[in-house]
């Protein structure tokens, strides 16, 4: 396929059932600079679709960096006002699309880590957030590759070799994309409907360094691909996807994890991630290295230090299949099981409907300007169901699904 | 020298001459995704100044177009809001760069030309233009080489040749470039200050195609690029500057003339234009290729059609020196002398500092939306004072400053 042929063509896909643009919709588009190619395409196939206005925001890492080194601290986190009003303009309606691919996946390596920890511009955070729990926008995350990536994932600049990863992650290899997006929607809906069917109370994880027990909420909802905006426009946020997960009891997590992947937090390389849990909070947090930068997410706010998320994902993903680690979360959450510290989604717990976000918490629904997903799963980990009787159901043994 | 090296001595002199960035300023940086490398080192460099925040939008030129061609009509020309809280970040005394360098010059050659011209964010470069007339920010406006550019000067994308130009034309490949600007600076105010001695009546313009009369106000003030904000920090506005200028008597313009260079406006390339007026009313315009955009942009209001500039150039500068037509007004302004419709300067006219716009207008000092220079002078123009009696001073002849 030729490269703007293969560029148009994913532009469609993401403009389609990614985000599934609507008439007359405002889409912003929030992308790094090394991004551009696959911006503009999207943007071409936004605009023929019928999108009133494509806003293209670039975020250049480069210069994030020169901030976090150089700037006075009062800057760091530092939401500009414009910035805020930018994504307030989406809040009626509006799409908004996020392209990640890290340009460099080392560049942060050598910023000093609490500054790093404390980069994320929380008062942004705290409106996309909000967009999403109230289903404000129809909105995607998708990649584009990149040199800097690429070297990550293969030790060389290969980005072909990369693009082939992600087409294939996304179905593009596919003869009809779109058919085939809506035939994986439809099992991983199914999935969903299984694990609600089962009414679970908890899901424990065992494996090499893992013994993990996080607690459910009984009107909790699980969820597959799909996603619909209050105003009932379906898109699917995440391409790849193959997961299905819920917001856990916050209140509910023991034990210990290891993270299975690596995972990259604002620039930095998180390897060998070991968390403890007790009474649903995380009192200690180890790694092989980035340790650091996690701690200071963790210390970000109370909710920060809660699950928000568990996310069930067996070995015959697309990713999984490729067996690549991606170091990108986007990816390498749709290989395997994965849980998120911080926000939660309060649409998925019927209890904490038209309750408002500062009684979120008290619910044990997580409340936070953070939420990162980490990999805690993989073949040599067992996920099992537990009943509120305490009978223990097997729903992934070998990495594959077991329900159904 | 490496090309990292380069980029960092041209960020480094931005900072020193262009903006003079002080500590604990905001700088806020408007360019292409073209031109990142050198908004990186602008970027780290001013950091390192004590820079309190550097805001870096890249413009997407492919984005635009995306939008001209297939969005609706009601979004071409409209600024979202947020661009408008951006530019605004920087009111309080902070810096604003404008670095270009377009990805390529000939990107809407097939696109419609008065949509093309409709298209400028004519909301957000007013606030530009009052943060940059008025003094309330250190500006600059800078180049960096693209590919798409260098192939429209040169025929090939060769990226390294013309950053040696643009290097020659800022004066980077000086020893001590900072020094050099020191003294070029003063060498233009020198002319600045010759001619506000003169106290001229008017200048004009005759050559191939050309007969022009430009009046000037009574106490026109003749300005360089060097400028001040209103808190007295010196800066200069455009690298490279060669020009002295000031703003005319808007009423007062009268006959024809025609560009000497092709002008690049809202990335659209105007060749051979020709412009007729009379009571200092722009009354005819044609072109060889995209008349369209420039009419477009004079119907935008009253003052588009009026003149907001005349600048005065000779054939020593710098960017003449390279003999190349840079398809770029930062480049060939100063390659020659030019003047620009649309808006004018205030403080180029005695007592129009701090006048509302009808007391301005009223003054003969156009108002405008728009800002756009074309190049009009050359070995084959002489350039005229003339003096209230009558008497014609000659200030350019052969492409040389004759006072």
């Amino acid at each position: 396929m030729a490269d703007l042929a293969r560029l148009d063509e994913y532009a469609r896909l993401i403009v389609r059932v990614g985000l599934n643009v609507d008439r007359g919709q405002n889409l912003a588009i929030t992308a790094y600079v090394e991004a551009a190619p696959l911006v503009r395409a999207v943007t071409r196939a936004a605009y023929e679709a019928g999108a009133r206005f494509v806003d293209v925001w670039y975020v250049d890492e480069h210069v994030r960096k020169a901030m976090l080194e150089l700037a006075p601290d009062e800057v760091i986190g530092w939401t500009p006002p414009w910035v805020l009003e930018r994504h307030h303009a989406n809040d009626v309606r509006g799409a908004a699309l996020q392209i990640t691919g890290h340009p460099d996946p080392h560049l942060m390596d050598r910023v000093d880590g609490d500054r790093l920890g404390r980069a994320q511009r929380r008062e942004e955070a705290k409106v996309l957030l909000r967009q999403v729990d109230e289903r404000l926008i129809n909105w995607a995350i998708v990649a584009y590759p990149t040199g800097g990536w690429a070297t990550e994932v293969f030790g060389e600049p290969d980005i072909e070799q990369l693009w082939e990863a992600i087409l294939r992650a996304v179905r593009l290899d596919e003869d009809d994309p779109v058919e085939a997006w809506q035939a994986h929607v439809g099992r991983l809906t199914e999935r969903a409907r299984q694990l609600n069917e089962r009414r679970l109370d908890a899901i424990r994880f065992r494996g090499p360094g893992t013994d993990l027990t996080i607690g459910l909420h009984e009107t909790g909802a699980w969820k597959g691909a799909p996603e619909e905006t209050s105003w009932g426009r379906t898109h699917v946020p995440n391409l790849p996807t193959e997961e299905v997960f819920t917001t856990p009891d916050a209140r509910r997590a023991e034990g210990t994890v290891r993270s299975t992947r690596p995972l990259v937090v604002q620039g930095t390389v998180v390897e060998g991630l070991e968390v403890d849990f007790r009474d649903g909070r995380i009192v200690e947090v180890r790694a092989d290295r980035g340790a650091e930068v996690v701690r200071g997410q963790v210390a970000t706010d109370d909710g920060s230090k809660t699950l928000g998320e568990l996310a069930l994902v067996d070995g015959t993903s697309r990713v999984g299949q490729i067996g690549l680690v991606f170091f990108d979360t986007l990816f390498d959450e749709n290989a395997t099981c994965h849980i998120a510290y911080g926000a939660g989604f309060p649409d998925l717990i019927r209890a904490a409907e038209g309750v408002g976000r500062e009684d979120l918490p008290a619910l044990g629904v997580s409340q936070s300007t953070v939420h990162t997903d980490f990999m805690i799963g993989g073949p040599e980990i067992e996920v099992s169901g537990v009943e509120a009787g305490g009978a223990e159901v097997p729903l992934i043994r070998d990495d594959a699904w077991q329900l159904g | 020298m490496p090309d990292a090296e380069r980029i960092d001595a041209y960020a480094r002199l931005v900072l020193d001459v262009g903006l003079a960035l002080e500590e604990g300023q905001t700088l806020e940086i408007t360019t292409f995704p073209e031109t990142a490398d050198l908004a990186r080192a602008v970027a780290l460099a001013a950091y390192e100044r004590g820079a309190r925040y550097v805001d870096v939008w890249y413009e997407d030129e492919y984005v635009r177009k995306a939008m001209l061609e297939a969005g609706p009509d009601e979004v071409v020309g409209w600024t979202p809001p947020w661009q408008l809280e951006r530019q605004r970040m920087v009111d309080e005394r902070g810096a604003s760069l404008s670095l270009n360098g377009h990805p390529d010059p000939h990107l809407f050659d097939d696109v419609d030309a008065s949509l093309v011209g409709r298209s400028r964010k004519a909301d957000l470069t007013k606030i530009k233009l009052d943060q940059r007339t008025t003094g309330k920010v250190n500006w600059a406006i800078v180049g960096y080489p693209t590919e798409g550019w260098a192939r429209t000067i040169f025929g090939e994308p060769d990226v390294e040749r013309l950053f040696d130009a643009i290097a020659h034309t800022v004066r980077l490949d000086e020893p001590d470039p900072v020094a050099a600007w020191r003294e070029h600076v003063e060498t233009l105010r020198t002319r600045a200050r010759a001619l506000d001695e003169r106290r001229l009546d008017a200048i004009r313009f005759r050559g191939p195609g050309t007969d022009l009369t430009i009046g000037l106000h009574e106490g026109a003030r003749w300005l360089s690029g060097a400028a001040a904000t209103t808190w007295g920090l010196s800066h200069v506005v455009n690298m490279p500057t060669e020009e002295v200028f000031t703003t005319p008597n808007a009423w007062r313009t009268e006959g024809v003339v025609r560009s000497t260079q092709p002008l690049v406006t809202e990335g659209k390339l105007v060749e051979e234009l020709e412009v007729r007026f009379e009571g200092g009313r722009v009354v005819d315009v044609k072109a060889e290729s995209g008349a369209d955009v420039v009419r477009e942009q004079m119907e935008e209001d009253e003052g588009a059609k009026l003149l907001g500039e005349v600048a005065l150039v000779d054939g020593t500068s710098r960017v003449g020196e390279t003999g190349l037509t840079f398809f770029n007004t930062l480049y060939d302004e100063n390659a020659t002398c030019h003047i620009a419709y649309g808006q004018g300067f205030p403080a180029n006219v005695g007592g129009a500092e701090g006048k509302a716009r009808e007391e301005l207008e009223a003054m003969g000092v156009s108002h405008s939306a728009t800002h756009t220079d074309f190049m009009i002078g050359g070995p084959e123009v002489d350039v005229d004072g003339l003096e209230p009696n009558g008497g014609v001073v000659p200030l350019i002849r052969d492409d040389r400053w004759q006072i």
